[in-house]
């Protein structure tokens, strides 16, 4: 794609219209260019003229930016709405990725550990093979879930060219969330019933005082928070080096 | 990027009512809708090509286009084509547009404005 297209892409990208629009958008101004420059090679003119009489029918880069950035309707959600974006729909991701995570623990322990009081086995534990692949993936998905919706927001947001303000504010409660979380189960005291799992959110341990927890939560967020954010720092450094 | 000399009112309703005229006769990738316009209209319409992409797309988000990818000697190119809706919008806007010129031309020529067209 010609360099005009580049500056094109994005003037609109940052003026808040969303890739998908932007990509069609563009692709459309190549191939009607092509056309133009066809047209004015069979009128006679060398590649090069031919080329510079075709942008020049293909209109300003002010015009062609105008026309679509005046349109709310291509604007992107992230854009019309950040709050929802960078705030709601990462907690609802959150807490759907949990459930399933949960539930799947609870199946697995139904199927697994029926006479265990705790479907939490330790690391190579006393269970070895399917069940033991099967714990190990249900508890990576519930790590990774919070670090894997962090590169979503940081991905949504290189990609829109926003600034770091909403994707931190997205972040950082997805963390707090992430650092804090505490899974609890426990079989019910009638014989052959069923356990019970159910989460919690702590700084720390009960046992501990509330400035070590707090001091333990600030260790642990720093790290999951920089993990998160990664993608985005990657984008934005390769932004700063292509800028200098 | 230079720019050109266009018609500053172009995007104004105008485009909607030409391009769902053309639209109407026959399917039409850009370029060729563009292409259409200037030569019907004497080139007296004049506007930056792309400017007709958001135009196109719009009508197509508010249902009144529908859109394909074609491949015609051997150049892949997105055909628009009317809806029923777009249909009717085309009915809608000429009757409004008509009555507009209408009224301008009776202006123009120093006639008297008849009042059933308020």
């Amino acid at each position: 794609m010609t360099q005009p297209f580049n500056e094109l892409r994005e003037r609109l990208l940052r003026a808040g219209v969303a890739p998908r629009h932007v990509r069609r958008y563009l692709t459309e101004l190549a191939e009607h260019l092509a056309d133009l420059t066809a047209e004015e090679e069979r009128a006679g003119r060398g590649r090069a003229d031919a080329e510079s009489a075709a942008l020049i029918r293909l209109g300003g880069m002010d015009d062609l930016a105008k026309a679509m950035t005046e349109q709310r309707q291509f604007q992107s959600w992230c854009v019309r709405a950040p709050w929802a974006t960078f705030g709601l729909a990462p907690l609802l991701l959150l807490a759907g990725a949990w459930f399933v995570a949960l539930f799947t623990l609870a199946v697995g322990w139904k199927i697994f550990l029926p006479g265990s009081d705790t479907p939490f086995v330790p690391v190579g534990g006393p269970i070895y093979g399917f069940a033991n692949v099967y714990f190990q993936v249900d508890r990576a998905f519930f790590f990774g879930a919070p670090i894997l919706i962090g590169w979503g927001i940081g991905f949504i947001a290189a990609r829109q060219r926003l600034k770091a303000v909403w994707p931190i504010a997205g972040l950082v409660p997805i963390a707090l969330i992430a650092v804090t979380a505490q899974v609890r189960a426990s079989r019910t005291a009638v014989p052959g019933g069923f356990g019970h799992i159910g989460m919690s959110f702590a700084l720390g341990s009960s046992a501990q005082p509330l400035s070590i927890g707090l001091y333990h939560t600030s260790v642990v967020l720093l790290p999951m928070v920089l993990l998160m954010v990664l993608p985005y720092l990657i984008w934005r450094l390769r932004k700063v080096a292509a800028t200098d | 990027m230079a720019a050109r000399e266009t018609n500053p009112n172009f995007m104004n309703g105008v485009p909607e009512l030409l391009i769902l005229r053309l639209l109407q006769q026959e399917e039409m990738y850009g370029y060729e809708i563009v292409q259409a316009i200037r030569i019907r209209s004497g080139s007296v319409i004049a506007v930056g090509e792309g400017v007709v992409y958001p135009v196109l797309h719009g009508l197509e988000r508010e249902g009144a286009l529908k859109s394909r990818r074609k491949t015609v000697k051997s150049r892949s190119r997105i055909y628009y084509s009317v809806t029923s809706a777009g249909s009717r919008r085309l009915a809608h806007l000429s009757e409004t547009w008509t009555n507009l010129a209408a009224a301008i031309q009776t202006m123009l020529t120093g006639g008297q404005h008849d009042p059933a067209i308020q």
